[in-house]
């Protein structure tokens, strides 16, 4: 394939597109993007700070005047590495976002990869937003190492669950370790390996034949596989989000799904959260809010359907990844 | 949940979440203190017991009392563990150090062990009552001896008519924050709601041993669970949101004791309040409930910081031994702030079931028969829906149950005054319930 020469971000020396570290200094060229806060970023409180009232922000986020929790830098998080775009929002009703997402580009011998991990904190467990980022932020490392290597992508999905676990129980304190959902992608120019823990999910959204492509792991999907009631009852019962496997407390090592998907054609890969799929599960739907603009313009789809989900009510937080296919990295430059 | 490592942790159970508007922030806080804490290491120098023992003429009517309250002295006097200071005083209308007798503190071993109870024997009855002179010579024993846990136990058998209560009232002020102070009353001529003021000021318990003969074991048990605390002076600091207001500090378990008058502020926005000596792996559960200014829809707000200091650095440089925090969510999904939290709905049905026995028998005492009915039928109603079965059998002494269900009850004729008197000073001990597992 060509070798684009590109700069190294650290250093400015000239790189090849295809390595993953500069010659020059050994800096990361293209290393993996989480969802957290700018670096900088100081928190300060919305409402003491207006006041002109100088407020500290303890170490476990709140104001130390008047107790409000202080935002985090996470609210709303907008990622777009070309290949690949992200959007992770808070929503109208949650005090944080306890969704996170980590996204890494590659160029390989076989052609262009995208991976992106999207994990969603349970809030019943304690640290849902350090569980979620750290999940999500191990898992993308172990899946682009393995990119990067041209290893068995399975075989890898399966590792970085592991690790992704790891990472989470290590937050565990006296009240027990954290959990989250996972679902991760590694999207190649002809196949794609999904990876799935608990009900965050990935649809095809095409205009020919758009499909949900994971099964959640939840009450309310075993409430629908025991034939005891339609989909419509199911997830109207409140245990409905109950999640059935998940990553972290009490699970040291969760067996993840792992599956493999073929791109019929052009389409876009989209990763979610409840928040988003709560208020619109069929994949038609989706299909018929972004498509076909999403081809051309991820980011701009990805921002119609966070304000779909903010519009509908913005119960949850939302985070969606939209991964266009076929895969292409010139694309960024036209949107942004 | 918290644990800073230092010994003690802080739970809180609550429904933080609150309607749009909403004020009103409860949450149990239950504290344990770590079973094998830097407390184990505590030298036993540091702990100070006196044992104060009411001689007044009536303690020798019936004879044996006064038998009986010589043999509990010697029976706590056993129990001091070897190094542990201790003194024992002698009250009327006036007060007298026993042993030793120059108002100072001895160091138990086998020869102060003898001594002491060789000097008990000689205690003999005659005089009055005034507690609150007891109570001012145990302070300025206590102040010979710089010891981090003070305690003592205080024994009386009637009231106190020697001197005002306004007199009893400036030597209990003097007491508190200098040692803590478990009371018994013997027979049943002496008041439940005078010595229940010194032990709640005194972070102790007040309990009835109506008969002399049980004197001994209950001094025995009294002075092992004062053997058991390890952990001096510790203070619930509560931290508030600007413009935030304390509604009630108030411990709940194992025995209600409200604190929220006890608060001594330590910053512009946060107060302490005193929870006495604890002993390795001992747990108990408090009540906060907090005013706030509500917030939006969606916000999130540290309605108050619960944290466990060794009260004796109170200030900037205090040391905090465990943290917990009860928090506040406004939500406008009903389902969510109309869920009443389990444990806050239980105690405060324990609190309630305290007061209603507490005001029946004040009623009753008062004659008024009607409201008497009405509060002790109540009280029979709470103590069967919260499982307070202790609580139950001392109320069936004192009233019939026409009806468990609607609380229906009606006076006994004849009522044991002992009866009566368990039933005050225990009204106050609460069923405890865990937090649910999630």
């Amino acid at each position: 394939m060509d070798v684009t020469v590109t700069e190294c971000p650290s250093c400015g020396e000239p790189a090849a597109t295809g390595d993953a570290f500069c010659e020059y200094c050994g800096a990361e060229l293209a290393p993996a993007v989480v969802s957290d806060a700018a670096p900088g970023f100081v928190p300060s409180c919305p409402v003491c700070s207006v006041a002109g009232i100088s407020a500290e922000v303890t170490a476990d986020g709140y104001c130390e005047s008047c107790g409000r929790k202080v935002p985090t830098g996470r609210d709303h998080i907008e990622l777009d590495l070309g290949l690949l775009v992200g959007v992770t929002d808070k929503g109208l009703r949650h005090p944080r976002n306890e969704d996170a997402m980590a996204l890494a580009t590659a160029t390989t011998s076989a052609g262009q990869v995208a991976i992106a991990v999207v994990c969603d904190g349970v809030s019943s467990s304690p640290r849902p937003d350090e569980a979620s980022l750290a999940g999500a932020e191990t898992a993308v490392r172990v899946l682009l190492e393995a990119v990067r290597m041209g290893d068995d992508l399975s075989e890898a999905s399966r590792d970085a669950v592991a690790d992704a676990a790891e990472a989470l129980n290590a937050l565990a304190g006296p009240g027990g370790a954290p959990s989250a959902t996972y679902v991760a992608a590694v999207a190649c120019e002809t196949a794609v390996t999904l990876s799935w823990l608990g009900d965050s999910r990935v649809y095809w959204i095409s205009e020919a034949e758009p499909q949900l492509l994971t099964t959640d792991d939840s009450l309310a999907q075993e409430m629908i596989a025991s034939g005891l009631f339609d989909e419509a009852t199911a997830m109207a019962s409140p245990q409905a989000h109950v999640i059935t496997r998940w990553l972290g407390a009490d699970n040291e090592t969760p067996e993840a799904h792992v599956a493999q998907f073929v791109p019929p054609g052009p389409g876009v890969l989209v990763l979610c959260t409840d928040g988003l799929w709560n208020y619109q599960a069929e994949a038609a739907d989706l299909a018929s809010l972004i498509m076909p603009d999403a081809l051309a313009n991820p980011a701009g789809a990805a921002d119609v359907l966070l304000k779909f989900a903010l519009d509908a009510g913005g119960m949850d937080n939302i985070t969606v990844v939209l991964v266009p296919y076929p895969l292409s990295s010139s694309r960024s430059a036209d949107v942004s | 949940m918290s644990d800073l490592g230092s010994g003690f942790t802080v739970e809180v159970d609550q429904n933080q979440y609150l309607p749009e508007g909403g004020r009103s922030v409860s949450a149990i806080v239950t504290v344990t203190a770590a079973a094998g804490s830097p407390a184990a290491s505590a030298s036993p120098t540091a702990a100070a017991e006196i044992i104060i023992v009411d001689c007044s003429g009536s303690m020798d009517v019936p004879s044996f009392k006064m038998a009986s309250a010589r043999a509990a002295v010697t029976a706590a006097i056993d129990v001091l563990h070897d190094g542990t200071a201790f003194a024992v005083v002698a009250g009327t209308n006036t007060a007298w150090p026993v042993f030793p007798t120059d108002g100072t503190m001895a160091l138990a071993g086998p020869g102060t062990r003898a001594a002491a109870k060789q000097a008990a024997a000689g205690l003999r009855a005659s005089g009055g009552t005034a507690i609150g002179q007891w109570l001012r010579l145990a302070c300025s024993i206590f102040e010979t001896y710089p010891a981090q846990l003070r305690h003592a136990i205080l024994l009386t058998d009637g009231k106190n008519q020697h001197e005002t209560p306004q007199q009893l009232d400036a030597a209990i002020a003097r007491s508190e924050g200098l040692f803590s102070c478990d009371c018994r009353g013997v027979g049943t001529d002496w008041e439940v709601a005078e010595l229940r003021r010194v032990s709640t000021a005194l972070l102790g318990t007040v309990d009835i041993v109506a008969d002399p003969a049980g004197l001994a074991a209950d001094f025995t048990a009294m002075m092992e669970n004062a053997m058991g605390k390890q952990v001096a002076d510790v203070a619930l600091r509560v931290w508030t949101p600007q413009s935030a207001q304390v509604q009630l500090v108030k411990q709940v378990a194992p025995d209600m004791v409200d604190l929220t008058s006890r608060r001594t502020q330590t910053g512009p926005q946060a107060g302490d309040y005193p929870t006495g000596a604890w002993a390795p792996g001992e747990s108990r559960d408090y009540h906060v409930a907090v005013s706030v200014n509500p917030a939006g829809v969606g916000q999130e707000m540290l309605a108050a910081r619960v944290s466990l200091v060794a009260s004796s650095s109170a200030g900037s440089g205090s040391e905090v031994l465990g943290q917990g925090l009860v928090r506040a969510v406004w939500t406008d999904d009903e389902a969510l702030s109309t869920k009443i939290n389990g444990r806050v709905a239980h105690y405060t049905g324990q609190a309630e079931l305290a007061s209603a026995i507490q005001d029946g028998l004040e009623a009753r005492k008062a004659g008024d028969e009607e409201t008497a009915t009405a509060k002790l039928g109540k009280a029979v109603k709470l103590a069967q829906e919260s499982g307070n079965e202790d609580t139950a059998k001392l109320l069936a002494k004192v009233v019939d149950v026409v009806d468990l269900a609607t609380g229906t009850v009606r006076l006994k004729k004849a009522v044991n005054d002992a009866d009566e008197m368990a039933l005050d000073t225990r009204s106050t001990k609460t069923v405890r319930v865990k937090k649910e597992q999630a």
